[in-house]
């Protein structure tokens, strides 16, 4: 072993760093941001669940269980009417609402139990915990003092009890999955087509850029459905992840995605000069928007800046839109899974044109 | 249709910077139908960039680029010219016979695949993937994929380097009976003896044309015996 050569490969590594400022300002950078974002994320003053409060009582209980949970920090609590409440359930501004019905008062004063309906929209495991812990804390001075007993009757619009994290999880990762791999490998790819000078025999042959980049787009777009088709058999058969929906609908996302991929990884490409700085955009594309696509964090509990951010990010859409499909069983006449579809598609027309006009920029 | 025009290749006045290095400087040339032209120099003299711009992977500042007749760029015009960049470009993944065909069939060529491996004597080795093949014989695919579509202009960016000298000589028979059929070369090079069996020759360098003619007519202008103490004395001319 010697000292000399040992250090010689190390001052060697630090000089091609110093050469590569890229690399080296990712190296620096990167981690800040990834923070930064996670923090203002997690500790940014979010949004916490919607949640209605439909106060039928005629005792006087009623009110004060409503009292509790409008002052809640868990929740942020509405009085409404049962009709509006579930009418916000179905259109996604309440993440559940509680009843509290005509003789509450009378039933914890005389049968020393009560049990209020709690319906929640159940797609979001998170949302829902929160608020039958928020109904579980204002109850608790009732309980107390008057020793009743609590029963919340629990309903679902989606999933049920049994509806678990991965169901949730599972939805949207079926999707990045299939997008992040796409991407990756897109961009690995096109990096070789350029360093081993094909990418220049291309353009000095009588392709079009379009047709290079739909000819790249095809071929990987064949590769992502074969994943896609893997990914998806194996969440639903092996790992049981809950499916209401059309599985041809998942598809057709997956595939959309699959193309938003191919044509960003080109695009990318074209602001990388090797494989090594390509393997950097995982970081600065990928890891923010699995933060802010709403895939661990339900975009309405995000800080207001933030939720900005994630509705311009398309994989915002497509999560969202696997998970209407995947959870709520939506189908195309929903506006909602329509409209994801539809900036999803949108994002992809623009991504292609993006990619086939950097494409001519940087070779002519 | 208007007859064929008597230059494959016109190049008339064209500048081309890269930020303050100028790559090419007011260079004009034409290379005739069924002649081998021979652009040399040392490296970085211009060489590549001037072959980039027939193919209108480089568009130049000043000047025009005219190939079989046409304005460049132009993609039509490129399904007749055939292209083989200095380093070898294919796809190491595929086999020798794959990359052939791959750009055959970008070039809209329906045969030829195996006419162009035999030409540069791969046929037997065109199931190798080209990971494994030699540097040689990557140079040697490379060309075959380049002449695939029997174009009517092919582009050769320092061909020969790596490859032996019996397939030097052989290659170099087989350009000059390419050329005899009707098509033009341009081979750019520094190797002298290359240098002449060529049936024309410029000289370039710093980016500037400084001298073209047969190989006879250089040795003549420089007064000297040796084609390479031509190139010598010819290109410290105009050193100002």
């Amino acid at each position: 072993m010697s000292r000399r050569r040992v250090a010689a490969i190390t001052r060697r590594l630090l000089h091609q760093f110093r050469r590569d400022r890229r690399t080296l300002a990712l190296l620096f950078f990167a981690p800040l941001v990834i923070l930064a974002l996670l923090g203002y994320l997690l500790r940014g003053g979010g949004g916490v669940p919607q949640m209605g409060v439909v106060n039928e009582d005629t005792g006087p209980l009623g009110p004060v269980v409503a009292s509790q949970l409008e002052h809640s920090t868990t929740v942020s609590a509405t009085a409404m009417s049962q009709r509006d409440a579930e009418a916000k359930l179905r259109n996604g501004d309440l993440a559940g609402y509680i009843v509290l019905p005509p003789d509450f008062s009378a039933q914890a004063q005389q049968a020393h139990t009560v049990a209020p309906d709690v319906r929640l929209e159940g797609s979001q495991p998170g949302l829902s915990g929160s608020i039958l812990q928020a109904v579980g804390q204002s109850f608790t001075a009732l309980v107390g003092t008057a020793g009743v007993h609590f029963a919340p009757k629990v309903s679902y619009l989606y999933g049920g009890p049994t509806f678990d994290t991965l169901d949730y999880f599972g939805a949207a990762f079926i999707g990045l999955v299939v997008f992040f791999l796409v991407f990756v490998i897109t961009a690995v790819a096109f990096l070789r087509e350029r360093g081993q000078g094909t990418l220049e025999r291309l353009m000095a042959s009588p392709l079009r850029r379009s047709e290079i980049v739909l000819g790249y787009m095809l071929g990987f777009t064949v590769l992502a459905l074969v994943q896609a088709a893997e990914v998806l058999a194996f969440s639903l058969i092996v790992l049981h992840v809950h499916n209401s929906g059309n599985v041809a609908l998942i598809f057709i996302m997956e595939a959309l995605m699959a193309i938003v991929a191919v044509n960003l990884g080109i695009f990318l490409s074209m602001f990388a000069r090797t494989e090594f700085q390509a393997v950097q955009f995982i970081p600065l594309v990928i890891v923010p928007q699995v933060f802010l696509a709403g895939i661990i964090f339900p975009v309405s509990t995000e800080p207001g800046p933030l939720q900005l951010l994630s509705h311009v990010l398309p994989l915002t859409y497509a999560v969202e839109g696997m998970r209407n499909i995947m959870v709520k069983g939506a189908d195309l006449g929903w506006s909602s899974l329509a409209l994801d579809f539809g900036v999803v598609l949108g994002f992809a027309l623009l991504v292609i044109f993006a990619a086939a006009t950097t494409l001519r920029r940087r070779i002519a | 249709m208007a007859a064929e025009p008597t230059y494959s290749v016109e190049v008339e006045g064209v500048s081309k910077r890269f930020g303050a290095q100028p790559a090419l400087d007011d260079v004009t040339l034409r290379i005739r139908r069924g002649e081998v032209y021979g652009i040399l120099g040392p490296n970085g003299a211009g060489k590549t960039t001037l072959i980039r711009s027939l193919v209108g992977l480089i568009v130049p500042d000043s000047g025009t680029v005219t190939v079989l007749g046409r304005r460049m760029p132009s993609l039509d015009i490129l399904a007749r010219v055939g292209y083989m960049t200095q380093q070898a470009a294919l796809y190491p993944d595929l086999s020798a016979a794959e990359n052939v065909r791959f750009f055959a069939e970008i070039y809209g060529a329906h045969d030829g695949v195996r006419e162009a491996l035999e030409f540069v004597d791969l046929w037997e080795r065109r199931d190798s993937v080209v990971s494994n093949l030699s540097g040689g014989m990557r140079t040697r695919c490379s060309l075959a994929c380049a002449l695939v579509h029997k174009p009517d202009l092919l582009l050769l960016d320092e061909p020969t380097v790596g490859v032996d000298p019996q397939l030097r000589v052989q290659l170099w028979d087989r350009f000059q009976r390419m050329a005899r059929d009707g098509a033009s070369i341009l081979v750019s090079s520094h190797v002298m003896d290359e240098a002449e069996r060529c049936d024309r020759l410029g000289l370039i360098r710093f980016g500037r044309l400084l001298a073209e003619g047969t190989v006879a007519e250089l040795k003549r202008k420089a007064g000297v015996e040796r084609l390479e103490d031509a190139f010598l004395k010819l290109s410290e001319a105009p050193a100002t």
